[in-house]
């Protein structure tokens, strides 16, 4: 403790002397030696890697900005428990992210507001615009976090489709000959046409043509499939319907024409057997394994809930090779509508982000901590890693990876030894400040397409798609100022009764919806679900809803 | 051989036969798991997720071990583990086996309210953050007492212990007593002796629930790295994979392989939990299963 | 067996010479009340949750008080109706199916004359207790698929025609949960049994077999009445836990199809108070269980002192 102190002071004497020189320290002039170095903590309420103490590039930065900072993480709680537990013992770390429980640290009084040293820290300040700054001011006025991710440099440079889609394995297009599927009926004859002419894999395992997940929380995979059906951007529980655009209106996607339709449909091929039978009682790791066969020809699901994990076995079991990565398709329920499945634009969520505590010693030096490891020298260090050992340099500028080194990057043992992503910490997507490569690797172009499969290639190109979001083909268009409406209901408590309705709803369609695609009787059974469904008041929510939506639509 | 006896014997027979393969059907169901976990922890991660594994790895590897032992910290969390293993169930033994004497004997005054007075402790809970609060008002967070002095005395082991030594014959207290003997002399030198089955069962039940426990390492020690447990490591280790597994930000590029997987993960870090008990077990099981000498009899 | 009878009329008067006489005993047992008071007692202060609107940021002693309304949130809503009923019927059955399968297996334990041998499957039986529920309903769900062990089976020796899926019959869950109980708990749970059975004086055994009595005889007249005394206790004890039926095997096992017969009362108290930060309406949850818990243990105990049994207090 003391040590730190008299670190601290002996830093804020150096930052003096070297602010009198005229603020140019560079990396080379601001070498840091061992004892200068100031070490922080931090805990994020998310579960997350701990990187080793003695980890290299860790290392490194603190040498240049002279500061490290040790990681804790979420493990076996909620957010708010943990928050809770962490302000009822005391013990608040220097830097803190509490997810949900941000509120909660925020009224205990317990962290430093950022205004004095956004005007201070060049770096910090140009993360967001005045505008989105404003949005994260308190009822006090002041600015206590900043939400680090999905906040891009420059041009938008992402490849992957990271959202919901209806996914079809690229072998079944080429067979069709990459026909143009815009439809839920015309996705279906595809599966139902490639299935009877191919019952099985050729190692004779029976495909199956389309499987639905409903366990637990990700049965999101059978529920809102319905707004983007209608062409609905993903506002997650709701539609908002702008056709007056002085007066968007709230409107329940469970109960639409589209709702039923799509579960009609859904009843129909279940009764042909083209429905996975156990689909309503898998758990998600039968469901990851069944993907991993590279047996199941399509689902309905969000890019991050399987790709990752199926896409590595793909790849060992050389089962990329015959064409069963997945690809989206942006459907709609008629043909010639928009459709909105992907989001272009950064989504801010300014409900939680990174913050310093009132527990730290010297906010000062968190600050500029937080402002250098956005010199891009520093960012590549964070997420590239160090040029000839993680990386190499073309002739002209760009980096790109060996596959060796991508290999490297994979092992968990070197993730925790060798990179330092402090992955909490304001950082940024997009394009980096030479203007040719991406912030960070997952969306350097290059880097992505030769991580690409010989069938994905040509299936991107049949369609003439460059990526995935080329692939869905979603309409562009900028966010609109009350999207997400989901980062309203998802804070939503039992204390209104728009907050206890939503729960049961949840709770009903969770029931009822595998029900409804299994039933011999269709139209019997949706009239029970309806029944069950509207007994949940739904419309105390949706008058929630629409509260919210003409406070962010500025209605009054 | 008489035919009397032939009689008496034919059922036995039976019994015997239907008794050795009721215990090998028991011992097949039972060691499918622990062999299937075995398995998988010596499998490729990646391969795992396939799933279809089951007494014997598909694709061998000892990655998942090489995760599990190089997670940081393992080696203070197997320190602090072991110290709280072995003196927290010192600790709990003594207290909870004195207490149980106290209680068992049939003269005290006020046996009945101070059972009742521990009974009601197993089924009253004060909930995480009250018991956080008195714990650090107490000073026992940021310490490694907290392993310990907390959960020394649990009503569940007490009422075991106290059952056992109210089976004892009265008449050794009551002749001691007679000789002069103190409460304190009677409950070293008489009873504990006689109640070696049970201070070893009580005593494996607290080390397994010492070794076992993780939750409160991260909460009253989170900011104590040099207090961590092996199984708080663990779990740090279980969670950051899954995490990984699932999101894009530890994704450096499409198409990456990943070494290991959460199942894979998992079933290493059970086998490094369960092989130290395994190992101990023999030396504290010849005290309650006992073979032919004490329990059984020669025929 | 006649010894209970005697020392229940011996209640001995509080006098000042009994309690110099017992000096050790009441200090002891002081020092002990204290720790118990410390450690269980004094934080139940956190019931107050139950009856105000609890937040992390008003703390205990700022939040809004708001009576019983919590408990009437609970009790006004029929799925918490029904969820007391699975709680209490899986409890039931969990407490009966391994409460029985741990007698039984110990006492078979016992029987067996081989040393190895039995040493052998003691170890082996109490292995699964160290595995996750994760592990071992993920064992469960790939037994019980379309293609499982068991489907194969069932199919093999002709007793059914086509695949049963288990997980989404409402009548099979009850008893998949207690199966995956007694699987994961029966070696332990036995444990306690093996140690009350070394106690038992071999002479007895030796005196019984002259008799001429056979392995039941033995087991019905010597085994059972000498581990007597350790199953009422336990059974009292867990008599108390019936509301605590958990709520990881039933989260892990459960899906939307069975939902009405697999959810517990943690897991209702998981989705709506946990997960919609609110901690009052899981205390509110917690004191009604530990109300239940309380006078089901004291009626258990009046019945085991009026027949002369082995009591809690």
């Amino acid at each position: 403790m003391k040590l730190r102190k008299m670190t601290a002071l002996f830093l804020s004497a150096a930052m003096a002397a070297t602010m009198m020189t005229g603020f140019t320290a560079s990396a080379e002039e601001g070498e840091y030696s061992d004892d200068e170095i100031i070490s922080f903590t931090m805990f994020s309420a998310m579960p997350g890697s701990e990187i080793n103490d003695d980890n290299e590039i860790m290392d490194i930065i603190a040498h240049k900005v002279g500061a490290k900072v040790k990681e804790t993480w979420l493990t076996g709680q909620t957010a708010a428990e943990a928050v809770g537990t962490i302000i009822a013992s005391g013990d608040l770390p220097d830097f803190i992210d509490g997810g949900d429980g941000m509120m909660a640290l925020y009224d205990e009084g317990a962290l430093v507001a950022w205004d004095d040293y956004l005007e201070q820290y060049p770096n910090l300040k140009e993360m967001y615009t005045d505008e989105e700054w404003n949005s994260f001011r308190q009822d006090d006025g002041h600015i206590y976090w900043a939400n680090v991710f999905q906040n891009s440099y420059g041009e938008n440079r992402s490849t992957t489709h990271n959202d919901e889609a209806f996914w079809v394995q690229a072998r079944v297009l080429e067979w069709a000959g990459y026909p143009e599927i815009k439809t839920l009926d015309q996705y279906f004859d595809l599966l139902e046409g490639y299935y009877e002419a191919n019952p099985t894999m050729e190692d004779g395992t029976p495909n199956i043509p389309y499987t639905i997940l409903c366990d637990d929380w990700r049965y999101f995979c059978i529920e809102n499939a319905p707004e983007f059906l209608d062409g609905y951007p993903n506002d997650g529980s709701v539609i908002v319907d702008k056709s007056d655009p002085s007066a968007p209106k709230i409107v329940d996607y469970n109960t639409t024409e589209t709702a039923k339709k799509y579960f009609q449909k859904l009843n129909e091929e279940y009764n042909k057997g083209m429905i996975d039978g156990e689909f309503a009682t898998q758990i998600y790791d039968e469901y990851i394994a069944k993907l991993s066969t590279g047996a199941v020809l399509g689902m309905c699901d969000q890019w991050w809930d399987f790709a990752f994990t199926v896409n590595d076995v793909f790849k060992q079991q050389g089962l990329d090779l015959k064409g069963c990565n997945y690809v989206p398709l942006g459907l709609t329920i008629e043909e010639g509508m928009d459709n909105r499945w992907h989001t272009y634009d950064d989504t801010l969520n300014n409900s939680s982000g990174c913050a310093v505590t009132t527990s730290c010693e010297d906010p000062d030096a968190a600050f500029k901590f937080m402002n250098d490891i956005l010199d891009q020298e520093i960012h590549d260090l964070r997420f590239w890693g160090i040029e000839g050992v993680d990386y190499l340099v073309d002739d002209d500028g760009m980096y790109y990876r060996t596959e060796e080194m991508r290999m490297q990057a994979a092992d968990t043992a070197y993730q925790a030894s060798h990179f330092c992503q402090y992955s909490y910490m304001p950082q940024w997507l997009g394009t980096s400040r030479d203007g040719i490569n991406a912030m960070q690797p997952s969306e350097q172009t290059s880097e992505f397409f030769s991580g690409l499969a010989e069938p994905l290639k040509a299936c991107f190109e049949a369609y003439g798609a460059e990526n995935y979001p080329d692939m869905i083909g979603s309409i562009v268009e900028h966010n609109e100022p009350w999207f997400p409406m989901y980062s309203f209901s998802n804070a939503m408590t039992t204390e209104t009764p728009g907050g206890v309705a939503w729960t049961k709803m949840g709770e009903v369609k969770h029931e009822w919806l595998p029900q409804v695609v299994m039933s011999s009787d269709f139209e019997g059974t949706w009239e029970q679900y309806m029944e069950a469904y509207n007994d949940t008041n739904p419309q105390d929510f949706l008058d929630e809803m629409q509260e919210e939506l003409n406070r962010r639509a500025g209605i009054e | 051989m008489k035919r009397t006896k032939m009689k008496t014997k034919w059922p036995d027979k039976v019994f015997v036969v239907c008794n050795t393969l009721f215990m090998i059907a028991f011992v097949v169901i039972t060691l499918y798991p622990v062999l299937n976990t075995v398995a998988i922890s010596f499998n490729d991660g990646v391969d795992a997720v396939r799933g279809g594994i089951h007494l014997w790895p598909r694709k061998f590897v000892l990655k998942n071990y090489d995760t599990v032992l190089h997670q940081q910290n393992m080696l203070t969390g197997a320190y602090i583990s072991v110290a709280r293993t072995v003196i927290g169930t010192l600790l709990a033994l003594v207290a909870n086996a004195l207490l149980a004497y106290i209680v068992s004997r049939k003269r005290f005054l006020f046996r009945s309210q101070l059972s009742l007075f521990w009974v009601l402790t197993m089924y009253v809970n004060g909930g995480l953050i009250p018991v956080l609060l008195v714990y650090r008002s107490l000073g026992l967070t940021n310490s490694f007492w907290v392993y310990v002095i907390p959960g020394m005395i649990s009503a569940f082991n007490m009422l075991v212990l106290r059952t056992y030594m109210e089976g004892l014959p009265e008449s050794l207290a009551e002749s001691a007593q007679i000789d002069g003997a103190g409460d304190f002399k009677i409950f070293t030198r008489i009873i504990s002796p006689l109640c070696k089955p049970v201070y070893a069962t009580v005593a494996l039940f607290v080390a397994v629930g010492q070794w076992n426990s993780w939750f409160d390492a991260m909460i009253y020690n989170r900011m104590k790295p040099e207090y961590t447990t092996l199984q708080y490591e663990l779990m740090k280790l279980l969670s950051s994979v899954m995490q990984q597994s699932g999101s894009a930000t530890n994704m450096a590029s499409a198409g990456q392989a990943a070494t290991v997987t959460p199942v894979s993960v998992r079933a290493a870090a059970t086998v490094v939990t369960m092989l130290p008990i395994i190992c101990l077990y023999p030396f504290l099981q010849r005290y309650f299963v006992t073979g032919l000498t004490i329990g059984g009899v020669k025929e | 067996m006649k010894r209970k009878a005697k020392t229940k009329a011996a209640k001995v008067p509080i006098t000042w010479k009994e309690i110099k006489r017992q000096k050790f005993l009441i200090i002891c047992s002081l020092i002990f009340v204290i720790y118990g008071i410390i450690f269980y007692y004094v934080p139940l202060g956190g019931w107050l949750m139950a009856f105000e609107n609890y937040k992390p940021r008003t703390g205990l002693l700022g939040s809004k008080f708001v009576g019983l309304d919590k408990f009437r949130f609970l009790f006004s809503d029929a799925t918490f109706l029904r969820v007391i009923r699975n709680t209490l019927a899986m409890g039931v059955i969990n407490l009966v199916a391994t409460f029985v399968m741990a007698i039984l297996f110990a006492i078979l334990l016992n029987e067996i004359r081989f040393g190895f041998g039995k040493k052998l499957v003691q170890t082996i039986s109490y292995l699964p207790h160290f595995l996750s529920w994760i592990i071992v309903t993920g064992i469960l769900h790939d037994a019980l698929s379309n293609s499982g062990v068991v489907n194969e089976l069932l199919m093999n020796l002709g007793i059914v025609d086509r695949a049963v899926n288990f997980f989404a019959n409402k009548s099979y869950f009850w008893p998949i949960v207690a199966f995956a109980n007694v699987w994961k708990e029966t070696g332990w749970n036995a444990i306690i049994y093996l140690a009350a059975i070394t106690s038992i004086d071999p002479s007895l055994y030796e005196a019984a077999a002259i008799d001429g009595a056979g392995r039941f005889a033995k087991i019905k007249n010597i085994t059972l009445p000498s581990i007597k005394p350790t199953i009422m206790i336990l059974l009292l004890m867990n008599i108390g836990n019936v509301l605590n039926a958990g709520f990881e095997v039933q989260y892990l096992l459960g899906n939307g199809l069975v939902k009405k017969v697999s959810e517990t009362i943690d897991i209702y108290v998981l989705t709506w108070g946990i997960s919609q930060n609110d901690y009052s309406l899981g205390t509110a949850a917690g004191i009604f269980k530990s109300v239940v818990a309380i006078i089901l243990i004291v009626i258990a105990n009046q019945v085991a002192k009026r027949s002369g049994e082995q009591r809690l207090f």
